[in-house]
């Protein structure tokens, strides 16, 4: 399993969301992967990037391993200054949207990840942080 | 003899007083051989020390030459008249050496031979006198033993055993510890403790700890090897006290557990295989796979069943899956639902779940459980499945037989 | 991958569309106009949706299939998704993501298959 150097990528417009998630394909495969974790993942930031794009126009998706003991873990980041969101956890549940979407983009993210936290202040703006662990 | 105590007399031992005095002195000094030798060597005074020490009796002795108090060896190199010789030249001769005692034992012995001379300078005897080392020799090699026996059984630990100091300095360690770390007792003592680990932050609160309360247990740090490797262990440490009570270090045992670890790792690589043959998806005939569940379903085990009956059922081309919960002992809400998540996948495929081997009361729990399987295809037997799935294979291929 | 690029086969009175590997979003909604297009062009009774080379389907993705599904079944026609790839299926069910009522098919062929099979149902009725 190699290690992987961190590196971060601005969202700014739809074709970037191509981008970001080939560039997680990579780095999730890089890290040792399986195929269905690597989707997983690539879906998330799919989403999550999406989700930047949508509601907040721009923002910037950052990426690096981590380690817990002996356990190595990939951390994605996708960070905004946009409007925030006013009730995380209203947020978080399934099927609730502001604009036209499912509402299924964070509470799936957060089912496809081992671990998210959300940061958000209104008028401020947004950082999710999701983690996947590699199956020991 | 007597002129010689007298010419002692005006030597610094008149200080003493007088002869009779000087005598009861000698007398009274057992832990010394105290006695005199004329100009060859012959015994012409013996103490009680002497008697005590060397095993003669003043009435055997006297007369008698000191060469009998060199062991054979000794005796055959001219050590005795060598000693006096020297004693005469040098003024006083004091070695450590062997000596015999009457009953041919040998021991051990701190022996000051010192020339007795008359007023004009003339030889005329020596004073000799004798300590038996034997005990102090016994205390020393305990000692000496003692530290060696500690030094091998520091060594001798298999594990790596260390002292640090309040500084977090390492003060010493053993052999184990050169080889855990791979650096040399030369390189480590001397350096930061912390700085061996892979969290130098979790070193160090492990060491404050062990200030704090005393002592720690099955502390869990990462030591890095010089060539990067990175090993597992277990701390054990606590503090030493001098004899006023004030802390001066840490004793620190580590437990290498790379190999639990990897023994660990392989008895979870082992479960996971038996995990992975205890849910084996067989492809029975062309179309239709069959897989048995067997055992409790956690969330990791349906999630890696789910991903092997889709990759299987990818693979062989399969539209009917069967799955049989003849063999699960017991379903909660959990699991079902990772049930149902298992046959949605499928469908999202193209191909279809018979749940086959649903037990009377499996289907009690699915129902007070409130768990909707109306949109999936259900059978009790593995059998009456197989005929579903025959009857959803016919069902397309009667269309191809029609355009025949 | 530009919208152009997609192609639309019309195949025995069916529509068969195969979708890139990692389209934009901009593909995605392009992908819906030509088919929507295709189908009144061609008077078709049903689309195959070949997925087959699909990595990645998001919620995007998913939102704009459902709603295809639902205007060509409002145009007399049915979908068949063909071909999903077995890790994309786990990630889509995890998403909680959900197709709606278009039908699947472990590939084109059996796709084309179903299709057939729907459509003399029908004319049994
Ligand atoms: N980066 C963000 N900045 C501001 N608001 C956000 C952000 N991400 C999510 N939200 C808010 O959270 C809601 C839920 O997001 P979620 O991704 O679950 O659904 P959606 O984006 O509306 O639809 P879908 O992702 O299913 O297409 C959004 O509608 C939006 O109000
Ligand atoms: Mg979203």
């Amino acid at each position: 399993m190699n290690d992987l150097p961190p590196g971060e990528f601005p969202i700014g417009s739809e074709n970037d969301i191509v981008s970001a998630r080939r560039i997680i394909r990579n780095a999730a495969t890089a890290l040792g992967f399986g195929l269905t974790d690597v989707t997983r993942i690539v879906t998330a930031a799919s989403e999550l990037t999406r989700n930047i794009y949508v509601h907040a126009k721009s923002g910037i998706m950052r990426w690096r391993s981590v380690h817990r003991g002996s356990g190595v873990g990939l951390e994605l980041t996708f960070a905004d200054n946009g409007p925030g969101i006013p009730d995380v956890a209203k947020a978080l549940q399934v099927g609730y949207t502001t604009g036209t979407g499912l509402g299924m983009g964070l509470p799936g993210s957060k089912r496809l990840t081992d671990e998210m936290t959300i940061q958000s202040e209104v008028g401020r703006g947004t950082t999710i942080v999701v983690r996947k662990w590699l199956p020991t | 003899m007597k002129r010689e105590v007298k010419t002692k007399a005006n030597s610094p031992a008149a200080v003493l007083g007088s002869q009779e005095s000087y005598r009861q002195l000698v007398d009274s000094v057992t832990d010394y051989a105290i006695i005199m030798l004329d100009q060859d060597g012959h015994v012409v005074s013996w103490n009680p020390g002497a008697e005590r020490i060397q095993g003669y009796t003043k009435r055997e002795i006297i007369g008698k030459h000191f060469e009998r108090f060199y062991t054979t060896e000794d005796v055959r190199r001219g050590l005795p008249g060598q000693d006096l010789k020297n004693a005469a030249k040098i003024g006083r001769v004091e070695s450590e050496v062997l000596r015999v005692r009457k009953d041919g034992t040998q021991f051990w012995a701190n022996v000051i031979l010192s020339p007795l001379r008359d007023q004009e300078g003339t030889v005329r005897g020596f004073a000799k006198a004798t300590r038996d080392l034997t005990e102090l020799k016994r205390a020393e090699e305990t000692a000496r033993l003692a530290s060696t026996y500690n030094r091998s059984l520091i060594d001798a630990t298999l594990d790596p055993l260390l002292t640090i100091g309040p500084d977090g300095k390492l003060m010493d360690v053993n052999g184990a510890t050169e080889a855990v770390t791979g650096r040399t007792r030369q390189e480590l003592i001397g350096t930061d403790f912390f700085d061996y680990f892979t969290e130098p932050e979790r070193a160090r609160a492990g060491y404050q700890q062990i200030f704090r309360d005393g002592s720690v247990r099955d502390y869990p740090l990462e030591l890095r090897r010089s060539d990067g490797q990175v090993v597992s262990v277990l701390f054990n440490a606590s503090v030493y006290r001098d004899e006023a009570g004030n802390v001066i270090g840490i004793v620190a045992v580590a437990r290498d557990i790379t190999e639990r670890k990897q023994a660990e790792a392989r008895i979870q690589q082992q479960s996971r295989e038996i995990m992975e043959l205890s849910t084996p998806v067989m492809h029975v005939w062309q179309g239709v796979v069959v897989a048995p569940l067997i055992g409790s379903l956690d969330s990791q085990r349906t999630q890696q069943f789910m991903e092997r009956l889709l990759d299987r059922i990818v693979e062989t081309n399969s539209p009917v899956a069967l799955m049989d919960i003849m063999g699960v002992p017991a379903v909660d809400s959990q699991t079902a639902q990772h049930l149902i998540e298992t046959v949605s996948a499928v469908r999202l495929l193209g191909a279809q779940v018979v749940m086959t081997g649903v037990r009377p009361a499996i289907a009690q729990t699915l129902v007070h459980l409130g768990i909707d399987l109306s949109g999936i295809i259900t059978r009790s037997s593995l059998s009456a499945g197989l005929q579903v799935a025959f009857d959803i294979l016919e069902m397309q291929v009667v269309p191809k037989d029609k355009r025949l | 991958m530009p919208a152009e690029s997609i192609s639309v086969i019309k195949l025995r009175g069916l529509l068969l569309v195969t979708v890139p590997p990692d389209p934009d979003d901009t593909t995605v909604s392009a992908l819906q106009e030509k088919v929507l297009q295709a189908m009144v062009q061609h008077e078709s009774r049903g689309l195959v949706l070949d997925i087959s080379t699909v990595q990645t389907l998001d919620s995007f993705f998913a939102r704009t299939v459902v709603e295809t599904v639902q205007m060509v079944g409002l145009m007399g026609g049915r979908t068949v998704l063909a071909g999903m790839r077995a890790n994309v299926a786990v990630t889509v069910t995890q998403l909680g993501l959900s197709i709606g009522n278009a039908l699947t098919a472990l590939d084109v062929d059996r796709a084309i298959e179903l299709l057939d099979a729907e459509a003399s149902k029908e004319l049994r009725l």
